[in-house]
């Protein structure tokens, strides 16, 4: 039987796609720590007073900031961590109303939220990022190359870079005080100085618990969401509300982690190098094809 | 005619007076011999020998007493509680302490950076006419246990598991304190409203030379608190302007002050 060029590149091609199938059928594995800890984040008990931020500065020898952390000014503004700010504090007026009718404050803290299936961690292509058995996503400096696949794939556009500085820059983002909680006992700077326990740390299968509580006996006050829970696969952190997420600066995000998605399209495309072959396959039929055709010519 | 030479000569004596302390000023300091002013560092109005606040150690003592965990509370509704607290007869004359000093391992969560808060305890029973419940919200479930017990009875360390949420002490403290002045719009809600602030020894840190110059002075000062200065710079202290006193032929067209080139501005 004689294999004509077009049957061939049928074949090939037919394969790939069988020998890809069973892999996409294999559902895409989930990483995520079993027991990692976490914190939970009360937006009704947050005053705004910024100690957190001080103690973040504090704990991980930040440089001193331009502006005191006692001055609220700095408030006025929306703000993003940056590459000396590993968190930060936004006030929103979401159009709740005191018992003086004037529009009440919500305070966000915003941080890397330490996912269980990092986007980051996926990204990275050295694995200076990795999820850690206690929560952490970690970054290690002497792995990374600078590329900052890290700040493209994050959901939450956390990381930051050095840009200042060309010749050892580094992506930075909150740690998760990795040291502090590796010790027994244990806290987060900005979780073991908040003045009225708004950063509650502790295991996350705890605090999601303990969230749901709080929302089931004050159903009044909270929305019956937690946040963290389902977004992006589940994140370290949670947050519980009294108005909706989405009015205070949080992102709707999908319930499935990123890394499924992304991780299954590449392990679809490279099973049994398939796409290579395939992509091979074409080049080598077009280079045949057209170097035939100037034999032709010659002759 | 008469009040008119008067205003004059008042004007001259003025000018006179004025010259003169320019004049003054304009001397240069006696060089030489002249000895300098000689500075004191004491304290004008210095603590007495041994001195401590009243009844301090005795409240420090307190404060670190050690109190066994209350597990289980009795829960109860609040209007419940206070009327059988007001049928028992609780109320701020039970209060032995004037004040409690709220300090507390469980409290200093993080470096201190405040001193510890001095709680006028009979105070605020009285301006809450004595409803001890506002604050004892719950009593232990044991039976046996006194009716109140104190804030760190049942807040220690921040429990988490859902089953027996309890928040910390510290937690516990500025939540009660603050919702309630806010509530009340009564008592302060910033941190220094009831802490004093942790000062720095300055001693360490100020570096002058032997006999410093008003100037060193001020720029020593300046080397940390250079926000403080450029705020000073823009205050009415330093800005104010104001058209001068009547002057010669009733004009208010000199206008003097720090903010203007006429009067004290270095």
């Amino acid at each position: 039987m004689k294999l004509t060029r077009r049957g061939f590149l049928g074949a090939v091609g037919a394969a790939g796609v069988a020998a890809a199938a069973p892999n996409n059928a294999q559902a895409w594995q989930s990483k995520a720590p079993p027991d990692p800890y976490g914190c939970l984040v009360d937006l009704t008990r947050c005053i705004g007073c910024r100690k957190c931020e001080q103690a973040c500065n504090e704990v991980n020898r930040l440089p001193e900031p331009a502006v005191r952390f006692d001055d609220l000014t700095v408030l006025d503004a929306k703000r993003r961590p940056d590459h000396d700010t590993f968190t930060v504090i936004n006030r929103y007026y979401p159009g709740r109303l005191d018992d003086r009718a004037k529009p009440a404050p919500t305070f966000v803290k915003v941080q890397c939220m330490h996912c269980q299936d990092p986007a980051c961690v996926s990204a990275c292509i050295t694995g200076a990022l990795t999820k850690e058995d206690n929560g952490a996503v970690h970054y290690d400096v002497g792995k990374c190359i600078g590329c900052r696949y890290c700040m493209a794939a994050c959901p939450f556009e956390i990381p930051a870079y050095e840009y200042h500085d060309p010749i050892t820059p580094r992506v930075r983002k909150c740690t998760f005080c990795f040291e502090r909680i590796s010790k027994e006992g244990g806290k987060p700077g900005c979780a073991s100085i908040c003045p009225v326990e708004a950063i509650t740390f502790g295991r996350r299968n705890e605090l999601l618990l303990l969230a749901k509580k709080r929302i089931e006996n004050d159903p009044g006050k909270y929305v019956d969401r937690v946040y963290g829970e389902k977004e992006v696969g589940g994140t370290s952190w949670l947050y519980v509300s009294n108005v909706d997420f989405e009015k205070v600066g949080f992102q709707k995000l999908p319930e499935q982690p990123m890394p499924g998605i992304t991780e299954t399209i590449q392990s679809s495309l490279f099973s049994y190098l398939w796409s290579p072959l395939a992509l091979f396959g074409v080049l080598g039929a077009v280079m045949g094809l057209t170097g035939r055709k100037e034999e032709n010519h010659d002759a | 005619m008469r009040t008119n030479v008067i205003r004059v000569l008042a004007t001259a004596v003025l000018m006179a007076v004025l010259g003169a302390s320019a004049a003054l000023a304009a001397t240069p300091p006696p060089a030489g011999d002249a000895k300098p002013v000689e500075k004191s560092r004491k304290d004008l109005t210095p603590m007495p020998e041994g001195w401590t606040a009243l009844r301090q150690e005795e409240a420090i003592k307190q404060a670190h007493k050690q109190y066994p965990f209350v597990e289980d509370v009795l829960m109860e509704d609040l209007p419940l509680r206070q009327q059988r607290l007001r049928n028992m007869g609780i109320g701020y004359k039970d209060i032995k302490q004037s004040y409690i000093l709220l300090d507390s391992p469980y409290v200093d969560t993080y470096e201190k950076q405040y001193d510890p808060v001095r709680f006028m305890h009979s105070k605020h029973a009285a301006s809450l006419d004595g409803d001890c419940a506002a604050c004892h919200h719950y009593r232990p479930a044991d039976p046996n246990a006194p009716e109140t017990v104190s804030c760190r009875s049942c807040h220690q360390d921040t429990r988490t598991d859902a089953n027996t949420e309890r928040i910390g002490l510290k937690a516990a403290y500025h939540m009660q304190c603050m919702n309630c002045h806010e509530q009340m719009k009564k008592g302060p809600v910033n941190c220094v409203g009831c802490h004093t602030k942790r000062s720095v020894d300055h001693k360490e840190l100020v570096r002058l030379p032997e006999n410093p110059k008003p100037q060193e002075v001020t720029a020593e000062c300046l080397r940390c608190h250079q926000e403080a200065g450029d705020d000073m710079l823009a205050t009415a202290h330093w800005l104010w302007r104001g058209p001068s006193p009547y002057t010669t032929e009733h004009r208010k067209s000199v206008m003097s002050g720090k903010g203007t080139t006429t009067l004290n501005n270095f």
